[in-house]
């Protein structure tokens, strides 16, 4: 019993992060149809940044938070513009492949440029070390920060995109471009924000997980075959899907470590395979249809 | 003679939209015969379903006496139900004479020979000869289909279509996008297809169907219409009404 | 899509479209064969003290030539063919340490256990196209890579396999400690896996792939049956990438985990297409520009040959889709003119 928590909290937390930093991905896929294989990059810089600003500045983490998603939001705008314009679209995944597999290894050879092959910690404050008591049980202030994190990632996600006039526009560009840009709607703006926002989701997975995920040169490349699955099985553009493939993954790979512990990338690959040879377009695309 | 296609009651539901509706329909071999009727009559559903592409709701369809209805599009282009495709779709990047060597190799079912090569498969360079010849394509033989002109492009639809040594062809509007000007080329190459091939076309140029065709069918909301020589097509006031509107029925 | 977006990159990965087929290229083809050989074996004479390095370098253009016949002729694109690699690679490794010594029996054992799975998977998972496709590739990757991990009896888990100790090449020539006898041998097999690749390329199957990979439909409609090709293409890559394992393993004595990692399939898709992908000799050029210019940079730092790496893929994307090999038609063309 005891262990079946352990494994829920842990599976949720670890899933919590995926999601927030997978959906981020699934969002410009589902939109640009761009396959970014540099969003881990992404998600690493930002780790970098606030491990920086907590361990060279001395700043509080929240400030380092914020300041982590401002940077990489601000640093990747020009690569929007310089690179990713011009591989939108899905006439060209080996393209988007390639180009952003470039851009991952310039990232990982800037970052350990800059920050050594070691690594990296972002001292957790105060508030958050210790455990929180639920009910019977407790669990770590940690776990359970991630946790709210990813539900208001959620919730916030849902309002931006059935609540507001972006979340519109969005939605009506995914579902048709072409109308979409009869109706005036200008898409490099919308590609530019929306580009801005899954760069600013994966940095904050990144700094909030950077506990589940450790920082060090190869994250990029390390972590974004996990990033991928989440949103092979969740559906491009699917953010309820995401988040459900996200905790899944999380849980069953939780699980695998706990009960099988040598075992647990295996079952989290072999879910995938059965998911995906089962339903091609993603588990939620495929019944949503 | 027992027909070459034989359509029995064919009907189409799309969600409870019938597209199609009791089409019967038969074709003889060596009949030229045109399939008309205004925007969405339903005559590329009803090509498709003779193809194999959708499967019909109900009714049946034979080809030379065997019952094809419940076979795969594949395996009906292997009984010799060939169709042609509206919008060119060819292989941008091969030549016209591998798109000829593909179509003789497929039909022949020699494409997993893994370690054959192809300019020494006996006979296929003279059938490719012949082919060429036939469509007037031995200038642009070696180019790139991606740089041939449109008119080009549809004579190979209809080479290609013929590689494969049709029963019945369907050809879903030979001379779309073709130049006025030059689509006198494409009736010239359907001159001179096999004498004993069934045809099927269907094509909004009228000069053409009349030219081209000694019947022709008339589909209207999924159904047919009717079915006649040009002249008497032309005269039947029911085709008048679907194509020119109910006003033209009325006294001059 | 792309009209919407001016100057948009398109990578096609077949040669681009030739108004009539450059006889010099034709010419080309037949040449590769000697001068790829000649080449070979003046860099025998030439840098006797690289022989190792030249080795992995031959055995590896086996296994780029191998995805070049997936992606370049068959248009699936993978990141997962290091599972065939691998595969190939350990049953060669296994079945010398237990039961075999001869090296071209090695190689066969490689082959047919990359060609099995390749079969396998490629029969589970070529129903899939796009991203599907390529997470489903990542996927059998790491589960191939999970399973060889956790049979640590036989394949040595992480520390890897070693002790691989093929007999004398035909009972005649021994795999000496210089590397003479390991490079001359993967040369050879390099230039008859090539000769092999270009009669398949030039065969109906070739031609009938080629259309699968611009219009699986369109081939459907001439009759053939698309996914059988894929499928098949697959297996026979598989083959070749199994032999190329097989050849790593025998040449060098050992085999480590990396051999079936997500990062080897990407490096080898990285070389295919630095090199030109749709063209057999893409493969090799490729291959060699790659690994040579990794042998100088990363005795330097590693992570310089990334930036290295990483810079020259964005600029391939950027500026010259068709690769290396495309180089000689520009410049041709650019003369002409």
């Amino acid at each position: 019993m005891e262990t079946l928590f352990g494994i829920v909290v842990d599976g949720v937390a670890y899933g919590m992060i995926l999601f927030i930093i997978s959906v981020g991905l699934s969002v410009t896929l589902g939109l640009m149809r761009v396959v970014n294989l540099a969003h881990g990059a992404f998600a690493m810089v930002a780790g970098y940044v606030a491990s920086y600003a907590a361990q060279g500045l001395g700043l509080p983490y929240a400030v380092g938070l914020v300041a982590a998603i401002l940077f990489t939001v601000l640093a990747t705008l020009p690569l929007e513009k310089l690179l990713y314009r011009r591989i939108y679209g899905s006439a060209n995944e080996l393209a988007q492949v390639l180009l952003t597999i470039g851009l991952t290894f310039v990232i990982v050879a800037g970052i350990n440029y800059l920050f050594g092959p070691t690594l990296k910690r972002i001292p957790l404050p105060d508030a958050l070390l210790g455990t929180v008591a639920i009910g019977p049980k407790s669990i770590p202030v940690h776990r359970a920060f991630v946790i709210a994190m990813g539900a208001a990632t959620v919730l916030g996600l849902w309002w931006l995109l059935e609540r507001t006039d972006f979340g519109i526009k969005l939605r009506a560009a995914v579902d048709d471009p072409n109308m979409a840009a009869a109706l005036g709607i200008r898409t490099e703006r919308l590609y530019t924000a929306t580009f801005a926002l899954g760069t600013g989701l994966a940095a904050l997975g990144g700094v909030l997980g950077a506990e589940l995920l450790p920082l060090e040169p190869y994250y990029a490349i390390r972590y974004i075959v996990l990033f991928l699955a989440v949103v092979a099985v969740g559906g491009a553009g699917n953010i309820l899907g995401s988040a459900a493939a996200a905790l899944a993954l999380g849980i069953v790979d939780t699980a695998g470590k706990y009960l099988i512990p040598s075992f647990g990338e295996f079952f989290f690959y072999a879910a995938l395979i059965l998911i995906l040879f089962r339903w091609p377009h993603g588990f939620f695309q495929g019944r949503a249809a | 003679m027992t027909a070459l296609l034989d359509v029995q009651g064919l009907s189409k539901n799309f969600d409870g939209l019938q597209v199609s509706a009791d089409i019967t329909l038969a074709l003889h071999p060596g009949e030229r015969c045109a399939l008309i009727g205004p925007n969405g009559a339903g005559k590329t559903t009803f090509v498709n379903l003779v193809t194999g592409v959708l499967a019909p709701s109900s009714g049946t369809i034979r080809l030379a006496g065997q019952d094809v209805t419940r076979l795969s599009a594949q395996a009906r282009v292997r009984l010799g139900l060939i169709r042609s495709f509206q919008v060119a779709r060819l292989f941008r990047s091969m030549t016209v004479r591998e798109h000829l060597e593909l179509a003789v190799l497929e039909r022949e079912r020699k494409t997993f020979r893994l370690f054959a090569s192809v300019r020494r498969t006996p006979g296929l360079a003279d059938e490719v000869a012949g082919l060429l010849d036939g469509m007037g394509l031995v200038p642009v033989a070696d180019t790139a289909v991606g740089a041939l002109a449109y008119g080009q492009q549809r004579l190979l639809e209809i080479a290609l279509a013929l590689a494969l040594k049709p029963k019945l062809l369907i050809l879903d509007e030979p001379a779309a996008g073709v130049p006025h000007s030059e689509s006198h080329r494409i009736l010239d190459a359907l001159d001179r297809l096999p004498a004993d091939l069934a045809v099927l076309m269907i094509e909004h140029d009228m000069d053409l169907v009349f030219r081209f065709a000694k019947r022709i069918v008339v589909l209207a909301q999924g159904r047919l219409l009717c079915s006649g020589t040009a002249q008497e097509i032309t005269t039947d006031p029911r085709v008048r009404e679907v194509y020119l509107g109910s006003r033209a029925n009325a006294p001059h | 899509m792309s009209g919407r977006h001016t100057g948009a990159v398109v990578i096609d990965p077949s040669p681009p479209v030739a108004a009539h087929e450059p006889r010099f290229r034709r010419a080309l083809g037949g040449a590769a064969v000697p001068l790829l050989a000649a080449a070979g074996l003046a860099a025998f004479w030439l840098f006797p003290n690289d022989l190792g390095l030249m080795t992995r370098i031959a055995a590896t253009a086996l296994y780029v030539l191998s995805l070049d016949l997936v992606l370049g002729f068959g248009g699936i694109a993978t990141l997962g063919h290091a599972a065939m690699f691998g595969t190939g690679a350990y049953a060669a490794g296994i079945a010398a340490v237990h039961l075999v010594s001869d090296p071209l029996v090695l190689l066969a054992v490689g082959g047919l256990a990359g060609g099995l799975v390749a079969l396998v998977t490629g029969a589970l998972i070529l129903h899939a196209r796009g991203l599907t496709l390529l997470m489903l590739t990542i996927a059998v990757v790491q589960i191939v890579q999970e399973v060889v991990n956790k049979a640590r009896d036989l394949t040595g888990g992480s520390d890897g396999l070693s002790g691989i100790e093929p007999s004398p090449l035909f009972g005649l020539f021994r795999f000496d400690m210089f590397g003479r006898t390991s490079y001359l041998f993967a040369l050879a097999v390099l230039l008859v896996g090539f000769l092999v690749a270009r009669r398949i390329v030039r065969s109906p199957f070739g031609l009938a792939c080629r259309g699968v990979k611009e219009d699986p439909l369109r081939v459907a409609a001439l009759g053939g049956s698309p996914r059988r090709y894929l499928v098949t293409l697959y297996a026979v890559a598989g083959v070749f990438a199994g032999v190329a394992g097989a050849l790593t393993a025998v040449t060098s004595g050992i085999v480590g985990l990396d051999s079936v990692s997500f990062s080897w399939s990407a490096e080898a898709l990285v070389m295919l297409v630095l090199g030109g992908a749709g063209r057999l000799v893409g493969a090799v050029i490729g291959t060699v520009a790659f690994m040579t210019i990794h042998h100088v940079m990363a005795a330097i730092d590693p992570f310089h040959w990334m930036l290295f790496i990483g810079l020259f893929l964005m600029g391939t994307v950027l500026f010259l889709p068709g690769g290396i090999a495309s180089l000689a038609d520009r410049l041709i063309k650019g003369n002409r003119a």
